[in-house]
């Protein structure tokens, strides 16, 4: 057994978890509090369940640690599906699932603390948090490993956001307009939107929380230009768009009639079909013929302490059985190219026209304050 | 034998003397590691820059129009105001913007309104009249409390929303339409839903310490009924009433996700603000914005705990009296009794409506009616794929918590009660600090939690973290014993002093009187509080899943936002409205059971 997992294992539930700060590869002395890379801790107290989420055991020597969001883990999930396809291919090694609530965020705040980074791979990560990541520490996050990832090449262009290559999309979701075609006209581009027969008739979701509301406003800053952005959201404002928390409350109030355009997903018919579906509740608008994509990466931690499996992990990710299985149970698109993930979903998940999205220079210094002056126009109006 | 006899009643007689004082000590020494050290260690980087001390980020956020509006002058260019003012005045008093932060004291000072008139004819009702399931019905006006916003969303939506029911209701009545959503009055409405239950159960545990023959004394020395109800009654009525509405003004002010579920970003909040830069790790802004609110919100609870010492109120005795509800046909002339049948329709649209239009969605679907959603919670209780929440563990959990805060919350609010009523200048600026986690918004206590135990301390070389189940409970406690201590201290401070006084002298160590005297006379308040912090425990989500985090120890309203999130029925919040109809019955279950053993036990 290796002291890595020793000490996991035996770390305690209310106080314990004595963890080798070292090992974090975050802990030495950069700014801020206390711990700077302490001796080993081999002391543990207590017994008990782990400090942080784990899934199946850590008995067999190759255990990879993959940090994700809640619902990509349990039950009929892509997560589920990944485990124990690449368990069974690689005899002897175990993935576990960590999900921290707050994301990526919490290891961004950990490394900042000197807090040991239980984890060797982050899941589901999007272009802006890479940016946050990078912005608020003095070292890396993550490595460099996408160039000489097996697979790689076949990604698809516009979703290699990052040009240093530490995060590797796996899929992507393309931001679109749901709308209704009983009640309005679908909408052509961003401009029209601004007329008086859309009034009061578009939802969206707030840019500082949500995915969906930060990409379409991104993609807004696409089409209408970093100078003329907040004008044409003054204009949207007073045309009486609605900004929800996030996709969710704004898909229900979308369903119960409140307004007959929402911003969502290309992917909208794919949970939507069928004989008792009236699918004019289900069209899909493609502004200015584009649609946002808003893929979603993983990447490797700095600090990981099994690179080699995250790396066989990752290059597993990409192969076209995971492809089509990942874009099948996420309902998202497969990032590699000439992957058909099943003749259902090729019918009713619709790629946009064109594809538009930014890359990590693009956002890398302006996407905070991009988002925080359209929320200050929102707020004031 | 005799002196080891002596020896034994010595030893109790010392540890009954320490008892109030050790736990005192114990209960702050609790708040301080789960509560002050991980808030402080937030809110310092909003005075502490680069190791120095700095005014640079408050004067930042102070002197911002955005946040505090024309008040931004006072930070900025204080001594422009006279000639500022003067103009203001010329041009006629045109309309004057105050910001993020007056738009949220705003519509907390509009939803405080609300809630105190929707929950005072509440208070009125229970506490005055008898009728069936009035005990039952006392019981559940806790339940809004414990509700997750997303579920409140989901029930106003489908209530008040466009096509909801009460649009159905009134087109069918050919009164027209509302339309109510993202709207200001929405958000007070939906604020006044979760805070009326407030005002109605303290006001109706104050209106029943009532002593009748004090009312009975009045009358008899001639005060009409007015006149008895201004001068004895109102008087204790009135604590309990500012105090839920002080209550109402700090939570409406910290309140957040029903805010932009209901009203959108366009009503944001300053807590909307704080969250905003927490995600974007933006924390010093953060720790700076919740730091103004701690100040204001505290600011307020010193000034009415001032308030409060002056009030001499004096309960216990008989109860008034209730009158029947329905008398026959007369209750169709009673101008009181139809003034109560109003109030009762307006509570079936306030509470009734949302609450049964989300169980109504939880067994809705795209295409009419399914039970799909609930099983959905069975394929979950039975599959044994890793990482999937269960419903059957997060009832048991919630409970297994509820109990555990009930136990540490209660005799931890007694405690602080008992210090409080002692008198003296500090006790008032010591309980007003000790009433901190009422006040303090719930992001940054979040984040400290996070920052502090969840990472943990390297001390000596090894690394010390807190989490798990026994943390939860702890910190659950921590949130809410105040409750117990804002029911019991104004109960307490009403008992007769010779009381106290006079089981002191007959030898009576002060834990005995506390146990023997005071707790059995102000035992309704003592059950009052239990239910509130039971209920904070039940409904308590971020600090929750911040110290749960991955242990199997989530609770019903981790499931919850753990459901919503899963699209294995498709895009729906209908496994959500399902676990939520759930944690709904179970909650609303464990109150009767409370209830009826508290009212059991009544020493």
């Amino acid at each position: 057994m290796d002291r890595r997992q020793f000490l996991r294992r035996s770390s305690a539930g209310v106080a314990g978890l004595a963890m080798l700060a070292g090992c974090t590869g975050a802990g030495e002395g950069d700014n801020g509090s206390g711990a700077n890379g302490s001796s080993n801790g081999t002391e543990t107290t207590g017994t008990g369940a782990d400090s942080t989420a784990t899934t199946g055991s850590a008995s067999s020597g190759g255990t990879l640690r993959v940090a994700t969001y809640s619902s990509f883990t349990g039950e009929d999930t892509a997560g589920n599906w990944l485990k124990s396809a690449f368990e069974e291919e690689n005899s002897g090694t175990t993935v576990e699932f960590l999900t921290p609530e707050n994301g990526v965020n919490q290891y961004v705040q950990r490394a900042k603390q000197g807090a040991p980074i239980d984890a060797d791979l982050y899941v589901g990560l999007n272009t802006a948090e890479l940016v946050r990541a990078r912005k608020k520490l003095d070292k890396p996050l993550f490595q460099s490993i996408g160039g000489s990832l097996d697979g790689a090449d076949g990604l698809k262009k516009p979703l290699r956001i990052d040009p240093k290559k530490r995060a590797v999309p796996y899929d992507t979701g393309y931001i679109s307009l749901v709308y209704n075609e009983n009640e309005v006209e679908e909408p052509k581009t961003f401009d029209s939107l601004l007329e008086s027969r859309y009034e009061g008739d578009l939802i969206t979701e707030n840019a500082q929380q949500s995915d969906p509301g930060r990409a379409f406003l991104l993609w807004s800053i696409i089409a209408k230009g970093e100078e003329n952005y907040l004008d044409y959201w003054e204009q949207l404002v007073g045309n009486g768009v609605k900004v929800l928390s996030d996709w969710e409350p704004a898909y229900q109030a979308y369903s119960d009639g409140e307004a007959p355009m929402v911003v969502s997903y290309s992917t909208d018919q794919v949970y939507y079909h069928g004989p008792d579906v009236d699918m004019a509740k289900h069209q899909l608008g493609f502004l200015n013929d584009q649609g946002y994509a808003n893929p979603e990466t993983m990447a490797l931690f700095e600090s990981a302490n099994n690179p080699q499996l995250a790396r066989t992990f990752m290059e597993f990710v990409l192969t076209e059985e995971a492809q089509s299985k990942i874009a099948v149970k996420n309902v998202q698109f497969p990032a590699v190219k000439d992957v058909t993930p099943s003749e259902e979903f090729d019918k009713y998940a619709k790629e946009p026209p064109e594809t538009v999205t930014h890359s990590y220079d693009e956002l890398a210094g302006s996407v905070e304050s991009w988002v925080e002056e359209w929320s200050r126009l929102v707020a004031s109006g | 034998m005799v002196a080891a006899g002596r020896e034994r009643v010595n030893a109790r007689r010392w540890s009954e003397r320490l008892a109030v004082p050790t736990a005192f000590v114990l209960t702050v020494a609790i708040l301080a590691l789960v509560f002050y050290y991980p808030v402080l260690s937030v809110l310092r980087e909003a005075v502490v820059r680069a190791g120095s001390l700095t005014a640079a980020p408050l004067v930042d956020v102070l002197g911002d129009p955005f946040y505090t509006g024309v008040a931004h002058y006072l930070f900025t260019a204080p001594l422009s105001i006279p000639a500022g003012v003067l103009d203001w005045i010329r041009a006629g008093f045109p309309s004057v913007e105050f910001g993020l932060f007056g738009f949220t004291a705003f519509q907390a000072f509009l939803s405080t309104l609300a809630s105190v008139v929707v929950g005072l004819p509440g208070a009125y009702l229970l506490a005055r009249f008898e009728f069936r399931g009035r005990r039952t019905l006392r019981s559940l006006t806790i339940l809004p409390f414990v509700l997750p916003s997303i579920m409140v969303a989901v029930g106003f939506l489908a209530m008040f929303g466009q096509n909801g029911l009460l649009n159905d209701v009134l087109g069918a009545l050919g009164l027209g339409q509302v339309n109510l959503l993202f709207t200001l009055e929405i958000i007070v409405l939906a604020h006044a839903f979760y805070n009326a239950p407030l005002v109605t159960r303290l006001v109706t545990t104050a209106w029943e310490g009532v002593d009748a023959r004090r009312v009975e004394t009045a009358r008899a020395l001639g005060a009409g009924p007015f006149r008895a109800f201004r001068d004895i009654v109102v008087p204790q009525l009135l604590p309990a009433l500012l105090t839920a509405a002080l209550l109402t003004f700090v939570f409406t002010f910290l309140s957040f996700p029903i805010v932009l579920a209901l009203g959108g970003l366009r009503l944001a909040t300053v807590e909307v603000w704080l969250y905003a830069r927490v995600q974007d790790l933006e924390l010093a802004e953060a720790a700076t914005l919740g730091t103004i609110e701690t100040v204001l919100s505290l600011a307020l609870t010193y000034l009415y705990l001032r308030y409060e010492a002056r009030q001499t109120t004096a309960s216990g005795g008989t109860t008034l009296p209730r009158r029947a509800l329905a008398v026959g046909w007369k209750t169709l002339r009673d101008p009181v009794r139809i003034g109560l049948a109003v109030y009762g329709v307006g509570i079936l649209v306030l509470f009734v409506g949302p609450l049964v239009s989300m169980v109504v969605e939880s067994v809705t679907g795209p295409n009419g009616l399914t039970s799909a959603y609930y099983e959905f919670l069975l394929d979950q209780q039975a599959t044994t794929a890793a990482g999937t929440t269960k419903p059957l563990p997060a009832i048991a959990n919630s409970l297994a918590f509820g109990v555990g805060t009930l136990a540490l919350a209660v005799p931890m609010g007694i405690v602080v009660s008992v210090m409080a009523t002692r008198g003296g200048t500090g006790s008032r600026l010591a309980e007003t600090l000790m009433s901190a986690p009422l006040a303090v918004s719930g992001v940054v206590v979040g984040l400290g939690l996070l920052q502090t135990l969840v990472f943990g301390t390297t001390v000596a070389g090894y690394r010390f973290t807190a989490g798990g189940a026994l943390a939860i409970v702890v910190a659950h406690a921590v949130a809410a014993y105040p409750f117990v201590t804002r029911n019991v201290t104004p109960a307490l401070a009403g008992i007769d002093s010779q009381l106290v006084d006079s089981a002191r002298s007959l030898g009576a160590s002060r834990f005995r009187t506390l146990l023997d005297v005071e707790l059995p006379l102000v035992w309704t308040a003592v059950l009052a509080g239990g239910a509130f912090a039971f209920a904070i425990s039940i409904g308590e989500f971020d600090t929750t899943v911040l110290l749960a985090e991955g242990v199997e120890s989530y609770t019903m309203p981790v499931a919850l936002e753990r459901y919503i999130g899963n699209r294995s029925l498709g895009p729906s919040l209908g496994p959500a409205t399902a676990m939520g109809t759930v944690l709904l019955l179970v909650t609303a279950a464990s109150f009767l059971v409370i209830e009826r053993l508290g009212g059991r036990w009544e020493p």
